[in-house]
């Protein structure tokens, strides 16, 4: 079989309610259930080898070259939780069927609820951990969608966020302790980490891995101190409730304790932590739920107090006690759902889920309220049924340790007031609903529910009853396999019988009933005492908590992220100096063995063009059109020592993109003010001059060193295979359209959203169009002087022709695509310059995007083009032809990708460009005047 | 490398240079805007002209074959450089930009600026 | 000969940008400084040149036309800056 369906099909089935949902409800329901009982049926198929002791693994490869596979297992603990998820998922799919209102969204709620089926399932098949954490985290999210089904309602919508807070925060944990357990054993796949308990036990890593994958559990598994998110959660749609906390998301904390066992359990420090918070879990939850008048809200702390339980059980470090707590999984999964789903149905039934106002409900509902009589029985632990059986194991097994030395007997004690105080809820849950006279103003008068509602509370009590009463047969296989697979030893001997004679445990279970019925008969005094303390909300607490985690964040990026572009920079440029300079205080000799050239007349004048109006633009920064005509001079000399110092492709480059920002600089120059005040203090810009000056020294050192040091770089590589490999003897443009072609095709696909995402960001922009200049002169009504225009034009195929030259050499000589797309844009804006929109808009039809989208395009169908072949992805292809009159002459794939980039160039800067010069047309006052 | 190419080449790299020199010295020197607009897009240009053909004749001698890449350079700078300066004169009279004293025929540069003033 | 004619001519232009440089700083308007900058442009073509002579390639023709060529829409971006304050229209 395959293991890979048993998740995949309720994946699939998320779907499916969002199909069948305009058929009808029945339909709806009926097509949901399809999927997962299918499911179920491929993994019944397979009990026989599973009680055999044997485990079904699957694994698929999925990137193999990363060694991520998908991988599956199947034992008897998956099976055991796989049936709960499975089998009490269709119930729930039935009972919702009638639960669910007209006014809710049922294909929505199922989908929902799907999701998060699939999700459990595949954590209990996962046989990876980075895998199984992804699906713990796919039920944190599907949780979170179906506490806040209904979301109009604050109380689910706070419910929902806590969940999600909480079992989030224990996710991240958690992974943080998976990884490190991978870390330790040095691999993820669960057999090995299963396999690797000693190693794991004896590492040092062991109590920090130990304690975050623990708190991924207790937060998933509502224990204290992490315990307050589930009775907020109870917001959600009962059948939500009856699902999530009773058998499954609640159980998948459990589920990792016992998936963990035999890596991480047998030490005093799991002891400690484990059996202590489930001590504390389960006295707190037991006794916080006899005074919540909220039916739900009882079922939700006695759920904590049994999740204690079994936590409790699985710290006590005996084979017998983790026998006793997967007994108790499948019991507590049973009666718990049937209680939900039953308290579901009074809510449904009545309008209401106040204890205070619920009474004597056996007279209109005696059959729901037999049913919930003898699920509530068994979760007190009365014999004949389920819970007890489990109950009586538990209290053998807390008589059979002896960890806490001379104290060890009180757990023991704990245990039993903590039984008695959960037979005093389930007294109270059967007392004060089907008994106590009468109901006080219910919204609705009660009667039973539609027939088939009652049916899944009747399968759940029935395997009630009939677990309690022949357990052996019933769960005996099970209970083995699964127990097998969490102690990954043999199972000790272990009696499924409801009779063991007159013992302890016998005798514990009577003081617990006792007691009950006592608590429950004073339970006036009890509730006074209670009502002395002002039970804290935790909704405040926590969203008082949130807040103020808010408020503290804020501060500190109020303090990092003040929007201060000086400060930002100040502080990146403080950070690189101590980084770069501590290193340079250990080179000693600067100065490298490379020669160095001499010093001639036009290196002195230009470094000295170079440092003046490097200088002066930063002196006469204020006034902005002054200092952009310094930075045109420093881009000039940067270009010319390009070209000077042999690379021709940088300075043509450079200079191209020069003029760009010059245009662009003067495009936006038009919205700013021409100066700006001096606004920085003496004190910051000594600062600041400091701090540059230092960087400057710095950088320069290191320029320095390094170009006197010679380096063994890659480039002789690329000199050596440019021609050969590429097809070109300019190997810069090689490197970029073929040896680093991936790169290249990255970098425009990076130009090509930027320029998409500036045009939309300034296509609804209005700014204030300013009518005179800085002098206070009005604008020349000269809008396109003449001879510009005419010149400018005759120029244009000038232009366009030097960069197709550009272009077409580009290949074996200075140039290529880059350039030539830089080129043709300057001489295009130039145009709109010289005559301005309304003359180009019907010359050139071409819309830009779509230009950037086809070079992009282009780009990508030559690298593309190379797996026709069966060459990997961009290989270039070249050779050389002979045609009369012609000549010699070579073709390359690489041109037609380097046609790609050049079209992008040319789209995304007149893009740009061309935008941000439209934004005024429509706005200018003197042009209305005028055209 | 013949001697009357290299003395032609020689001769047209010095001329063109010193042609360069008076037009960026006139830049410098020159006491109004409307005079110093004249030497760089005049003197300068002809110095241009110089150095390329000093260029055009080397490497046409050195490759065996024309070279007409100078060709190109000149052909741009003589087309752009009149447009350049007929744009700074005219960015000079929307500045109402002060002529010096010793300019002749005063009524000619008032007459074309009240012409080009904005009402 | 003709190596101390690139020399005389190198140094010259130089010189030149240097004046330019200084033009550049004085001003005192703006058109002078546009000025100041396209002749730098200019000068610079002349170094480029003068630098394929020395060396004797035809490596740096391009730079030399694409300066040629930018040069002037620079400069009369600029203008038309001042002009309108409006590029693109």
């Amino acid at each position: 079989m395959n293991l890979l369906w048993v998740v995949l099909l309720p994946l699939i089935g998320t779907l499916v309610p969002l199909l069948t949902e305009r058929f009808g409800r029945n339909v709806c329901a009926f097509s949901v259930a399809l999927l997962p009982a299918w499911s179920l049926i491929l993994v019944l198929m397979h009990v026989g080898e599973i009680f055999d002791g044997e485990a079904i693994r699957q694994t698929i490869e999925w990137i193999p070259s990363m060694g991520l596979d998908l991988s599956f297992r199947l034992d008897g603990l998956s099976l055991l939780f796989l049936l709960l998820i499975l089998g009490i998922g269709l119930l729930i799919i039935l009972y919702a069927r009638y639960y669910l209102s007209d006014k809710d969204s049922m294909g929505q709620f199922y989908a929902y609820l799907i999701l998060f089926m699939s999700a459990m399932v595949g954590i209990v098949i996962s046989n990876n951990m980075i895998q199984l954490w992804m699906f713990w985290e796919l039920t944190s999210i599907s949780s979170f969608l179906l506490i806040s089904f209904w979301s109009h309602k604050p109380d689910a919508r706070k419910g929902a966020r806590m969940a999600l807070t909480v079992t989030g925060t224990g996710g991240l944990a958690l992974l943080a302790g998976l990884l490190l357990l991978g870390n330790i054993v040095g691999s993820y796949d669960l057999d090995t980490v299963l396999a690797s308990g000693d190693l794991i036990r004896a590492h040092a890593a062991y109590p920090i891995a130990l304690v975050l994958v623990l708190l991924g559990a207790f937060t998933k598994s509502a224990q204290f101190p992490f315990h307050f998110w589930l009775p907020h959660a109870m917001a959600a749609p009962t059948p939500v409730s009856a699902y999530l906390h009773s058998a499954t998301m609640v159980k998948a904390g459990i589920f990792l304790l016992c998936r963990f066992y035999p890596a991480l359990a047998g030490t005093d420090l799991w002891f400690m932590i484990v059996s202590l918070t489930g001590l504390i879990t389960l006295l707190l939850g037991a006794y916080i739920a006899l005074f919540k008048h909220d039916l739900k809200g009882l079922l939700a702390y006695s759920t904590i107090s049994h999740l204690g339980l079994i936590t409790l059980l699985l710290g006590l470090n005996s084979d017998l006690a983790a026998v006793a707590a997967v007994f108790h999984i499948i019991n507590h999964a049973t009666f718990k759902a049937s209680l939900f789903m039953a308290a579901g149905i009074i809510d449904h039934e009545t309008g209401s889920r106040d204890m205070r106002k619920l009474n004597g409900l056996m007279k209109y509902m005696p059959h729901t309220a037999t049913l919930a009589i003898v699920a509530a029985l068994s979760m007190a632990g009365v014999p004949l049924l389920n819970g007890f059986l489990s109950k009586e194991m538990f209290f053998a097994e807390t008589l059979d340790q002896s960890m806490l030395g001379s104290l060890s007997w009180m757990i023991p004690l704990l245990a039993t007031v903590g039984a008695a105080f959960s037979v005093a809820y389930s007294l109270r849950f059967i007392h004060d609903v089907f008994f106590n006279g009468e109901p006080i103003d219910l919204p609705k008068t009660p009667h039973e529910p539609p027939r088939y509602m009652k049916v899944p509370v009747e399968i759940l009590v029935a395997l009630c009853l009939a677990v309690g009463i022949f357990p052996a047969y019933l769960v005996g296989d099970l209970l083995h396999a699964a127990a097998f697979s969490v102690l990954a030893n043999d199972v000790p001997m272990h009696s499924l019988s409801i009779w063991h004679g007159f013992n302890i445990p016998l005798f514990m279970s009577f003081l617990a009933m006792v007691g009950g019925i006592t608590i429950y008969y004073n339970r006036r005094h009890l509730f006074e005492f209670q009502a002395q303390f002002n039970e804290p909300d935790a909704k405040y607490i926590f969203e008082g908590a949130v807040q103020s985690l808010i408020k503290f964040t804020q501060r500190i990026m109020a303090t990092l992220e003040n929007g201060s572009l000086q400060r930002y920079v100040f502080l990146m440029l403080l950070f690189t100096l101590v980084m770069s300079a501590y290193p340079l205080f250990e080179l000693t000799q600067n100065a490298g063995s490379r020669p160095q050239l001499p010093i001639d007349g036009v290196a002195i004048t230009a470094a000295l063009l170079l440092i003046i109006s490097a200088i002066a633009t930063v002196i006469w920064h204020r006034r902005r059109f002054l200092s952009l005509i310094y930075l045109s001079v420093v881009g000039l000399i940067v270009s010319l020592a390009f070209a000077k110092f042999s690379a021709p492709d940088l300075a043509l480059t450079q200079l191209s993109v020069e003029i760009v920002t010059i245009i662009l600089l003067l495009l936006a120059l038009y919205f700013l003010p021409q100066s700006t005040q001096k606004e920085s203090s003496n004190r910051r810009l000594s600062i600041d001059l400091t701090v540059s000056a230092l960087i400057g020294c710095v950088i320069g050192t290191i320029c320095f060193a390094m170009l006197t040091t010679p380096l063994n770089s890659i480039s002789d590589f690329f000199i050596a295979n440019s021609k050969t490999g590429g097809g070109g003897t300019n190997v810069v443009n090689v490197i970029l359209v073929d040896f680093r072609g991936f790169d290249t095709l990255g970098e425009i696909t990076v130009l090509g959203i930027a320029a998409l995402g500036i045009f939309k960001l300034i296509a609804k922009m209005r700014i204030y169009v300013p009518t005179r200049d800085d002098k206070g002169r009005p604008w020349t009504k000269d809008r396109h002087p003449l001879m510009l225009a005419m010149v400018s034009q005759s120029l244009l195929p000038l232009a366009l022709l030097v960069s197709v030259y550009i272009f077409l050499r580009g290949h074996n000589l200075p140039g290529g695509g880059f350039i030539a797309g830089l080129i043709t844009s300057v001489a295009i804006i130039q145009q709109y310059v010289a005559n301005g929109v309304l003359w180009i808009k019907p010359r050139i039809k071409v819309d830009y995007q779509w230009l950037i989208a086809s070079g992009i395009l282009m780009a990508t169908a030559t690298g593309l083009g190379s797996w026709i072949f069966d060459k990997p992805f961009l290989s270039t292809w070249f050779d050389h032809f002979h045609l009369p009159w012609v000549g010699e002459f070579e073709l390359a794939s690489a041109m037609i990708f380097d046609l790609g980039v050049y079209l992008t160039v040319v789209g995304a800067v007149l893009l740009i460009l061309a935008n941000l010069g439209k934004l005024t047309t429509s706005e200018r006052v003197d042009n209305k005047e005028n055209v | 490398m013949e001697f009357w190419i290299e003395l032609v080449v020689s001769v047209f790299l010095v001329a063109g240079a010193v042609f360069v020199f008076i037009g960026s010295l006139g830049l410098a020197k020159l006491p109004d805007f409307y005079t110093r607009l004249h030497a760089p897009t005049k003197a300068t240009t002809l110095g241009m002209g110089g150095l390329l053909a000093a260029s055009a004749i080397l490497m046409t001698y050195q490759q065996g074959h024309l070279s007409l890449h100078e060709l190109l350079i000149t052909l741009f700078l003589l087309i752009t450089a009149p447009v350049t300066a007929h744009m700074l004169a005219k960015t000079a009279m929307h500045h109402k930009l002060q002529i010096t004293e010793k300019t002749v025929d005063k009524e000619l540069s008032k007459r074309a600026r009240e012409r080009n003033t904005p009402t | 000969m003709l190596n101390t004619a690139i020399t005389i001519a190198t140094t010259l232009v130089c010189i030149s940008l240097i004046l330019n440089l200084w033009r550049l700083f004085k001003g005192p308007s703006r058109p002078d400084r546009i000025l100041a900058l396209d002749t730098m442009y200019i000068n610079s073509i002349a170094l480029i040149i003068l630098f394929g002579i020395a060396s004797g390639t035809a490596l740096y023709f391009e730079a030399a036309l694409l300066i040629a060529m930018l040069g002037f829409v620079s400069t009369a971006a600029m203008c038309k800056y001042i002009l309108r304050g409006d590029l693109i229209e």
